[in-house]
C-alpha cells in the first residue's frame, strides 16, 4: 500500500515535470528530432547528467536502488528502431503520451490507445519472435563499469563535465 | 498553410532538466529507476486473464506475477496522468487539441490523418519499447543514469530512426517557434 502511494507521488512529480519542462509537447520533440528547436535536447541532456550524478552520490551514500536491464544488443537495436519510428511520427513516447493526453491532447489519447494494442502485439509475438531475438547478443545485466573496469566516478565526471561544457558554450553566444 | 506558433516551454531547459533529474534521483533513492511502458502490458495481461487464463499461465513473460498485479509501477503511471493534468490546469495551459503545430504546418487541419498516424505511432511506440526492454524513460533516461550497457544500442537506434522518421514525416514543415 505504502509503495503504491510512493509510486503515485513520484509519478505525479514526473508527470508535472514532463509537462513543465516541455517534454510532454509533441512540437518540442519533433523540433528536436528535426534539429530546428533544441529545447528538448538540452532538457534531456540535463535530465540525464543530473540523474547520472545523483546515482553516483546515492551509491556513495549507500541508498541506491538500481535496476540495470540486461543488455540484449539485437533486441535493443530493433526495439529502439521501432519505438523511434513511432516517436518520430507522433512526437510522443509512453510517459509523455500519458502526460499529453492528461493535458487535453486528444491525438495523444488516441496514441495511448494504440499503445495498448502495441502491448498486445508484444504479448502475442513474444514466444515466436522475441524470445529467440533476446537470445542473440545477450550480455546480461552489465554496466559500462563492468565492461571497462573503469570506476563510475570517472565516467560520471567525464560525461557530466563535457555535456555541461557543450551546453554552456552553445547557450552562451545567443543573447536572447 | 501556416499552423499555430509553438509556445515556449514553462521552464527553461536547465531548470526543466534539473527538475526531472531530481525526480529520477528520488525514484532511485527510494524505490527504483523511472519506467513507464511495462504497465501497458500489465493492464493487457489482466484483461486477457479474464477470458483466457490458461494462455496467461503458459506465456513466458506474462505468467510472471509482476505482470498480473497493479503495484508501484501502475500507480506511477496514474501519477503521471494526475501530475501532468494538474500542472496543465494550474499553469493555464490545459487545452483540448487534436493535432500539433508541426503536423498542421505540413498537413493542415487533417485531423483524421493525425489520429490515424497517432494510433499507428502508439502501436509502434509500445511494441518497440517492450522489444527493447524499456522506453524513453526506462531504457534511455534510466539506462544512462545508471550507465547500463543496454542503453547504448537502444539510444543509437531510437534517435537514428526517430530523426529519419521525423525528416520523412515533417520535411518542409516550418511552424513559427516562440523563442
Amino acid at each position: 500500500m505504502e509503495t503504491n502511494i510512493l509510486g503515485f507521488f513520484i509519478g505525479g512529480l514526473f508527470g508535472a515535470g514532463l509537462f513543465l519542462a516541455g517534454l510532454a509537447d509533441p512540437d518540442k520533440i519533433v523540433g528536436t528530432l528535426r534539429l530546428k528547436d533544441l529545447h528538448a535536447m538540452k532538457t534531456i541532456a540535463v535530465f540525464i547528467i543530473a540523474g547520472m550524478a545523483g546515482v553516483w552520490f546515492l551509491e556513495a551514500a549507500g541508498v541506491v536502488h538500481l535496476g540495470v536491464k540486461p543488455a540484449h544488443i539485437v533486441s535493443g537495436l530493433v526495439g529502439g528502431a521501432v519505438l523511434g519510428i513511432g516517436f518520430g511520427i507522433t512526437g510522443y513516447c509512453p510517459g509523455t503520451g500519458l502526460a499529453c493526453a492528461a493535458a487535453g491532447r486528444i491525438d495523444a489519447l488516441v496514441t495511448v490507445l494504440g499503445m495498448f494494442v502495441g502491448a498486445l502485439a508484444y504479448i502475442l509475438i513474444y514466444p515466436y519472435v522475441l524470445e529467440p531475438l533476446d537470445a542473440i547478443g545477450n550480455y546480461g545485466k552489465v554496466t559500462l563499469m563492468d565492461v571497462t573496469g573503469i570506476g563510475r566516478g570517472v565516467f560520471v565526471l567525464v560525461i557530466v563535465l563535457s555535456v555541461t561544457g557543450i551546453l554552456w558554450f552553445s547557450s552562451r553566444k545567443k543573447p536572447a | 498553410m501556416a499552423g499555430k506558433t509553438v509556445r515556449r516551454s514553462l521552464l527553461v531547459w536547465w531548470a526543466g532538466g534539473l527538475f526531472l533529474g531530481l525526480v529520477q534521483i528520488f525514484a532511485i533513492g527510494l524505490k527504483k529507476p523511472l519506467g513507464v511502458s511495462t504497465q501497458f502490458v500489465v493492464l493487457d495481461t489482466i484483461a486477457i486473464k479474464q477470458v483466457a487464463s490458461e494462455y496467461v499461465e503458459s506465456h513466458p513473460v506474462i505468467s510472471k506475477s509482476k505482470y498480473q498485479k497493479l503495484g508501484y509501477g501502475f500507480w506511477l503511471d496514474v501519477g503521471i496522468v494526475a501530475g501532468a493534468f494538474l500542472a496543465a490546469v494550474l499553469s493555464g495551459r490545459f487545452k483540448i487539441r487534436f493535432s500539433s503545430c508541426w503536423w498542421e504546418a505540413k498537413y493542415g487541419n487533417a485531423i483524421g490523418r493525425r489520429m490515424l498516424a497517432g494510433f499507428f505511432g502508439g502501436f509502434l511506440i509500445l511494441l518497440g519499447s517492450r522489444i527493447g526492454h524499456g522506453c524513453t524513460s526506462g531504457q534511455f533516461m534510466s539506462g544512462w543514469a545508471q550507465l547500463s550497457l543496454s542503453a547504448i544500442p537502444f539510444t543509437v537506434a531510437l534517435f537514428g530512426f526517430g530523426m529519419l522518421t521525423a525528416y520523412l514525416v515533417y520535411r518542409g514543415s516550418k511552424p513559427e517557434i516562440e523563442k
